[in-house]
């Protein structure tokens, strides 16, 4: 039956072949004369209308401009005036070049039309080739299969069962995968190799790790980072939730579209959805000046080419992620390659022209949520009880008390500051809690019949304390005739009970003791901000006249701090205090106070404490916990209204005006844009000329992510099946993932991507369901080894005869260490980790990364969660060619440095890591034999041969499991993946 | 040796004692010597930074490597090296520029002469402020272009325009294009190697030096020579690694990866990978040998600024701090010279926070500049003499640029604002003609003389590209759908400059 159904497609294959053969070598003449006319010709002969020379333009048929035979004359020419191109371009054709284009004009000199932008049909699926003597596993097998079979190549053996879950679990989750993984897989795959295989991938897609992997990928193209970059590079605190939205809309599979729409316009298609503002994460997450917003006003030049700078940004982010076009070259002039004119770029400029990068709030995640909600609940039940306290003491004080109490909140309101002099008084030193001992003492000179004591508080607006400043809430107050006070007289003592605080009202207490000193005892503190202090603005020592006989008096205290002309021991009795406007009525709200706090000190009983104590804490606790929930529900997204900063203030929706600037100069404006979605990139959207400059911000961002996601697109759907191919791997159908205009390469394999692209769409765009059918095909499976016979045709290995071989990236990388030397923490999500010492962030902060303390356990999360800063990228990352965050990056780089060498080697993290796995192998075994097996069976997930182990175990007996452990972490074999 | 870190002194100044250890065994034999006898490069260019021009430059060259001396946060050019008499004349009248000007914050108070006197140096008699006056010495081999205009009067912006050609993120420092067109003259040192001010990275840090989208060793390597490892992980900080282990320990990396290479016949990586340790090896040599001055001549020392005392600066911006920070880092940038390295950046101020220790001098002119330009001055001078007594002068360029000028007007009573409309570039060596000036500011210095000729970055770059036997519209990399120049779509070579 298989038979009879391949021999169909086979035959049906055969007739499309032979079609497509015709077709493909019109096709073939096409492009190499294009690739030929694009490289030497287009600067003077293209779409750009300011370069070009004699109005001639091979961007469009030939024919409508000259007799195509012109340019075979011309490229022929013996005149030097007349030859092209012109000696003085520096451009010279070849003979084969002029060759080419000899065959293209005789062939009619025609351009078919550029390969993304033409529509995107279903392919039909290419028999096996007869001379394959593998048996692929699905459809993409079968195009490459053909592929090779046309070059002369063949695919190879399917790899061995290591190589197969190493590939994998680094592939699809970015951490290697444990022993016992290795162990049970090896014996699964012996027994039922496919089944083993299919249920290895589906374990690996179901991890969350697979998000964090996968997100990786997606933040490098749109240039993620948690600072901003340029000057200052200040910290953007609220940029991780988007990069958790994008894990989590990874590791929930998606849709493409939603996750496409949900990045430029989410608020509008997605309205109270959390993750429909998470997403427009998307268009701030690249490079953003401070200065050139916050300092600068748009007002201004400088203001106006930040902003202008900043919206390019956005829309090249916008167009190079998720339509591979390089609109940005339109910037200046009409693109000179392909059909974006200087007009629609501005016009998309217009489609951003309200939103700025700014923190907005979203909600949280339901957990959280919840847990908020059980917290809150908590709190409002400590409050109710703490209310119905309060009304079992009101029941008991009777009403006459709350006559009282309303009293006091009248005359309250009345009393204000008069007058404040230059000299506030005395103020102690700052204490760390509220019971240290804190004194002053007067010495009146002279034994004084002394009558009344009074005391003032003081006045100082530091953290919006004002009246009563730093007045003791417990302490007394004593003469005495000697300055030791060996025998004291109490003149007030209000140690065991609060004092309420005078604020602009004067303090008196009576005494009959004749004496020479006077003394005020502080027992418990006030507090000011999170410290405690003791202050005072004036002691007075009244006699039996009437006369204060403090004002020459000398002061002393336990400590003070001299602060003239506010604060200063002889303030205390200069006579200089604070005065409020109504003095009689501040001395009658202070009794009544007094008054109300004497009976509450009697109403209170023990049994009323303790409840009272008892739900004051339970408020306290829930709150601490309110606290400790991720901080804030704000993302740092493309937003319309925020809070202003300087010059950086928001548009609250109202696009600005867009202008047409000449040469893209912002002082050559010459007319204004309206918003538009392009109409020469493949598709055109019915609603495509629908708007106008009134129309609302949101509909502009929501047309173009509606636009770029409709099912006709052809770009975005094979934009982004080749993103994904190419992080399979390592290269994509198309090489150049970010643009597939004539400038890119083109596919290697055109019907694959198209078969992919189809079949993505129309199964709903999940890339769970892509991944499944690209690592299952026998394609990917393949073994990584060389062969010479092949390796001669394509070296390469642009068809795809074997896997190919790649180095563990930089994230990879630095999870495998941490996750082998057992110092993994897995902990999902968040604020990100700082790898560095971050210090003077008040103006430009420093991010100090060679005084990183390796030993710290917030740095031994998922290098996905680290703190990426933009302008300052980690050296050890980057030494391992990490994504750069100031350019998208659709592929990483695999260099070759002695700089990789240093760092594995000598890096803090690479040293302490290299100890901390040596902890764990003798945790998990005694013997240096089984630990030097061990250790070199989790780094690359084979067990050492006899020599290998020899060789370990010698060199671990010399210098111990640490620097082993070093070693390991160097080699090849655990770097790279076969 | 280190000396602004006091508190922490005693701990730090045990590592150089380390790597000399480093230096002796590895230059004692064992597998050190092994590796440096058999290494084999340049097949690879994964490895390998030969430089793509190599063999087939363009046109011959005048100039193999270029020193340039980056000004962060916008030297003036009328304290400096752009005499304006005009101001002098004026000085405290109210400023009038004959048209609206939109200043960066507001400084456009009264004219302000420069608080340094100007006299003539030299055969060319060219004046230059006495806070650079340890220029005049070399003058004559000095060319400037005083009409050079920026794009915006925004730090971060106008640093990368001056250091990248472009004013946004996501384009490779000047280094790096040179570095990729010609790669390095010594394997064992990187081709581009930068000397940030210790104190801070100016704006846009080691962005300005990034390769971009130029392969990853052509970006700037940074040193700081101060510190404990001034390469990053240059040495091991960890105190399990002995000189045995570390030893031994390459060498069985070396075994096993070998071994693992054999076993996967065409894959070039796989042997050059371990080649990478090799050349670490021989990195962590060159590089503590380039970087020690300990055994230049006192002379020499003297020269550059460097009296070789240990000393405690104070708070306040000073000369003596300021010439020792640069002179040093003018120093080694000598060496490093000498050692094949072929672009080097120094960079004088760090970003732009309080005290100043930059040249963004919106309060006071006097207070900053003179002890930067002073001690930039000393450094300079310095380096242009030392490398022409080493007859290294005539194909080293040595250019001076900075972000933007500043303004003829006051901002406050003392300071200057952002002037994006002219500033001052100067070059020196390399086949650049001493002595002359091409390109003029206007009466003011405000604006160029000749506001339809201006110079501009582009141009600096072309000619300097051009010394080296680079044409700058031919050295392009395809990124994202274009070919990309150091030069965009502008630039002229400056002809007058050329010697």
């Amino acid at each position: 039956m298989i038979s009879a159904f391949f021999k169909q497609l086979w035959w049906g294959g055969l007739a499309i072949g032979l079609t497509l053969q015709v077709t493909a070598s019109t096709t073939d003449l096409d492009r190499q004369a294009a690739k030929i006319i694009l490289a030497n010709c287009f600067t003077c002969h293209g779409p750009d209308p300011d370069s070009r020379k004699a109005n001639l333009r091979f961007d469009q048929p030939l024919q409508d401009q000259i007799p195509a035979r012109v340019l075979i004359e011309r490229i022929n020419s013996s005149d030097p005036e007349a030859i092209m191109p012109p000696p003085k371009s520096g451009k010279d054709l070849t003979r084969d070049d002029i060759q080419i284009l000899e065959h293209w004009v005789e062939d009619g000199a025609n351009w078919s039309s550029h390969w993304s932008l033409t529509p995107l049909t279903k392919p039909s699926v290419p028999d096996t080739p007869s001379e394959t003597s593998i048996n692929g596993h699905n459809p993409i097998d079968n195009f490459i299969f053909a592929k090779q079979a046309e070059k002369g190549l063949a695919p190879s053996e399917e790899a061995d069962a290591l190589t197969l879950i190493r590939r994998l679990t680094f592939d699809l989750t970015g951490l290697p995968p444990t022993i016992d993984e290795i162990v049970a897989f090896q014996q699964a795959y012996h027994d039922h190799p496919d089944e083993a295989y299919e249920d290895l991938v589906e374990r690996l897609l179901a991890s969350p790790h697979y998000g964090e992997r996968w997100g990786r990928h997606w933040l490098d193209v749109v240039k993620y980072a948690d600072t901003c970059g340029y000057d200052k590079d200040k910290l953007r605190p609220n940029a991780w939730p988007y990069r958790d939205y994008v894990i989590r809309s990874f590791n929930q599979d998606k849709p493409y579209a939603q996750f496409v729409r949900e990045q430029l316009a989410g608020d509008t298609l997605y309205p109270g959805e959390p993750d429909g503002i998470l997403g427009l994460g998307f268009l701030a997450a690249g490079p953003w000046d401070f200065i050139g917003h916050v300092e600068v006003p748009e007002s201004k030049i400088d203001g106006r080419i930040a902003r202008h700078i900043d919206r390019d940004e956005m829309v090249s982010n916008t167009f190079n992620t998720f339509a591979s076009t390089t609109v940005q070259c339109a910037r200046c002039h009409d693109h000179k390659f392909d059909p974006v004119p200087q007009e629609s770029y501005y016009a998309l400029q217009a489609l951003f022209a309200a939103v700025d990068r700014a923190e907005r709030p979203y909600e949280r995640s339901p957990a959280i949520e919840a847990q908020k909600a059980s917290l809150l609940k908590a709190i409002q039940e400590g409050k109710t009880q703490l209310e119905e306290l309060e009304e079992e003491l009101e029941t008991r004080l009777g009403p006459e008390m709350s006559d009282k109490a309303s009293m006091v909140e009248r005359l309250k309101t009345k009393i204000k500051l008069k007058e404040q002099p230059v000299e506030y008084g005395y103020h102690s030193s700052i204490a760390k809690s509220a019971d240290a001992p804190k004194w002053v003492v007067i010495d009146l000179g002279e034994s004084i019949p002394l009558r009344r004591i009074r005391l003032v508080a003081a006045y100082d607006d530091y953290a919006n304390i004002g009246a009563g400043f730093g007045f003791p809430i417990r302490f007394k107050v004593e003469t005495a005739n000697n300055p030791d006070f060996e025998e004291p007289f109490p003149v007030a003592d209000f140690t065991q009970v609060d004092f309420p605080n005078p604020k602009l009202a004067t303090v008196e207490f009576s005494t009959l003791n004749q004496a020479r000193y006077v003394r005020v005892t502080a027992t418990k503190l006030a507090e000011r901000q999170n410290d405690f202090i003791f202050a005072l603005a004036e002691i007075e020592a009244i006699d039996e006249e009437g006369i204060n006989r403090a004002t020459h008096a000398q002061v002393s205290s336990i400590d003070s701090i001299e602060a003239t002309p506010r604060w200063s021991r002889s303030n205390l009795i200069d006579g200089k205090k604070p005065t409020p406007n109504h003095p009689k009525s501040a001395q009658q709200w202070f009794t009544i106070t007094r008054e109300i706090a004497d009976a509450l000190a009697q109403a209170k009983t023990t049994k009323w404490r303790q409840q009272r104590e008892a739900a004051v804490e339970t408020i306290k606790k829930a709150e601490r916990k309110m606290d400790r929930l991720p901080p804030g529900n704000m993302v740092y997204a493309a937003a319309t209204h925020f809070k202003p900063q300087g010059s950086f203030r928001p548009t609250q929706g109202k696009p600005r005006s867009i202008q047409f600037l000449h040469r893209g100069d912002i002082q050559s404006p010459r007319h204004e844009v309206t918003p538009a979605i392009p109409t020469s990139l493949g598709y055109t959207a019915e609603s495509a000329a629908s708007m106008d400059n009134q129309t609302p911000e949101s509909a502009r961002r929501s047309q173009l992510a509606l636009w770029l996601t409709a099912h006709e697109n052809p770009l975005v759907w094979r934009s982004i099946v080749n993103r994904l191919w190419q992080w399979h791997f390592g290269e994509g159908l198309v090489s150049t993932p970010n643009d597939f205009g004539r400038m890119g390469q083109a596919p290697s394999h055109p019907a694959l991507l198209d078969w992919l692209a189809t079949t993505f769409r129309d199964s709903g765009g999940r890339f769970k369901q892509l991944h499944r059918l690209i690592v299952t095909s026998h394609t990917y499976r393949q073994s990584s080894a060389s062969n010479s016979r092949w390796a001669r045709l394509d070296s390469s290995n642009r068809y795809l005869w074997r896997m190919n071989r790649r180095r563990l990236e930089a994230e990879e990388m630095r999870d495998a260490i941490l996750q082998v030397s057992g110092t993994l923490n897995p902990h999902m999500g968040g604020p990100g980790f700082y790898l560095f010492k971050l210090e003077k962030t008040d103006h430009s902060p420093h991010y100090e990364y060679h005084k990183y303390d390796p030993t710290d356990p917030a740095g031994h999360r998922r290098s996905v969660y680290r703190f990426i800063v933009r302008s300052q990228p980690d050296p050890f990352m980057t030494t391992l060619d990490c994504a750069d965050s100031s350019q998208s990056t659709p592929k990483r780089d695999e260099t070759l440095t002695a700089l990789q060498a240093l760092s594995l080697l000598n890096n803090k993290f690479s040293t302490y890591t290299s100890e901390r796995f040596a902890s764990r192998l003798e945790q998990e075994t005694s013997d240096l034999k089984q630990q030097v097996k061990q250790g070199f069976q989790h780094v690359t997930g084979r067990a050492p041969s006899q020599s290998e182990t020899e060789l370990f175990h010698d060199y671990a007996e010399h210098h111990g499991l640490s620097n082993l452990c070093r070693v390991y972490f160097n080699l090849s074999e655990f770097s790279y993946l076969d | 040796m280190p000396r602004q870190h006091h508190s922490a002194f005693s701990h730090r100044c045990q590592k150089p004692l380390i790597s000399r250890r480093q230096f002796l065994w590895r230059s004692g034999g064992g597998l050190g010597g092994i590796a440096l006898a058999s290494l084999v490069l340049g097949e690879n260019k994964t490895l390998a930074n030969s430089g793509t021009l190599s063999g087939k430059l363009h046109h011959p060259a005048k100039a193999k490597r270029v020193i340039q001396l980056f000004m962060g946060g916008a030297a003036s050019h009328l304290d400096t090296f752009d005499y304006k008499p005009f101001l002098e004349k004026h000085h405290g009248e109210k400023s009038d520029f004959g048209e609206p000007v939109e200043a960066f914050q507001n400084g456009l108070g009264p004219w302000m002469k420069s608080p340094f006197d100007f006299q003539p140096y030299g055969q060319s008699g060219k004046f230059l402020s006495e806070a650079v006056h340890p220029l005049g010495q070399v003058v004559d081999d000095m060319a400037f272009v005083h009409n050079l205009v920026g794009k915006t009067g925004v730090h971060s912006q106008a640093t990368y325009l001056q250091a990248t050609g472009f004013q946004d993120p996501g384009f490779p420092g000047a280094g790096a294009w040179v570095s990729y067109a010609l790669g390095t003259e010594n394997e064992n040192l990187p081709a581009f190697v930068v000397l940030p001010d210790h104190r801070g990275y100016a704006s846009n840090g080691p962005k300005n030096w990034a390769s971009a989208f130029l392969p990853s060793q052509t970006q700037g390597t940074t040193i700081f020579p101060q510190r404990e490892n001034p390469i990053p992980d240059l040495y091991t900080q960890a105190g399990y690694v002995t000189e045995a282990s570390h030893q031994e320990g390459i060498g069985l990396i070396n075994q096993i990866n070998q071994n693992y290479a054999d076993s996967r016949p065409g894959d070039d990586r796989l042997n050059a990978r371990i080649k990478t340790y090799e050349l670490a090896a021989r990195l962590q040599l060159s590089a503590s040998e380039a970087l020690d001055i300990s055994k230049e001549p006192s002379h020499i020392l003297k020269l550059y600024g460097l009296q070789g005392e240990q000393r405690h600066y104070p708070k306040e911006i000073n000369i003596p701090e300021e010439t020792e920070y640069f002179g040093r880092k003018c120093l080694i940038a000598r060496r490093l010279i000498e050692r094949g390295v072929r672009f080097v950046q120094i960079w004088s101020g760090n970003d732009n926070s309080f005290p100043r220790r930059n040249w963004d001098s919106h309060e006071n002119i006097a207070r900053d500049h003179g002890p930067l330009a002073q001690g930039m001055a000393t450094g300079a001078a310095a380096l242009i003499k030392d490398l022409k007594q080493r007859g290294l002068l005539e194909d080293t360029i040595v250019h001076w640029t900075t972000e933007f000028g500043r303004m003829p007007s006051t901002q406050g009573s003392e300071g200057r604002d952002h002037n994006p409309y002219v500033f001052t570039n100067w070059l020196a060596g390399g086949g650049i003609q001493g002595g002359v000036v091409a390109g003029e500011s206007d009466v003011w210095g405000y604006k160029p003389q000749d506001r339809s000729q201006p110079s501009q970055v582009y141009d600096i770059h072309a000619t300097m590209l051009h010394l080296l036997g680079i044409d700058h519209q031919r050295l392009t990399v395809r990124n994202n759908g274009i070919d990309r120049r150091l030069t965009d779509v502008h630039g002229h070579v400056i002809s007058k400059l050329i010697a």
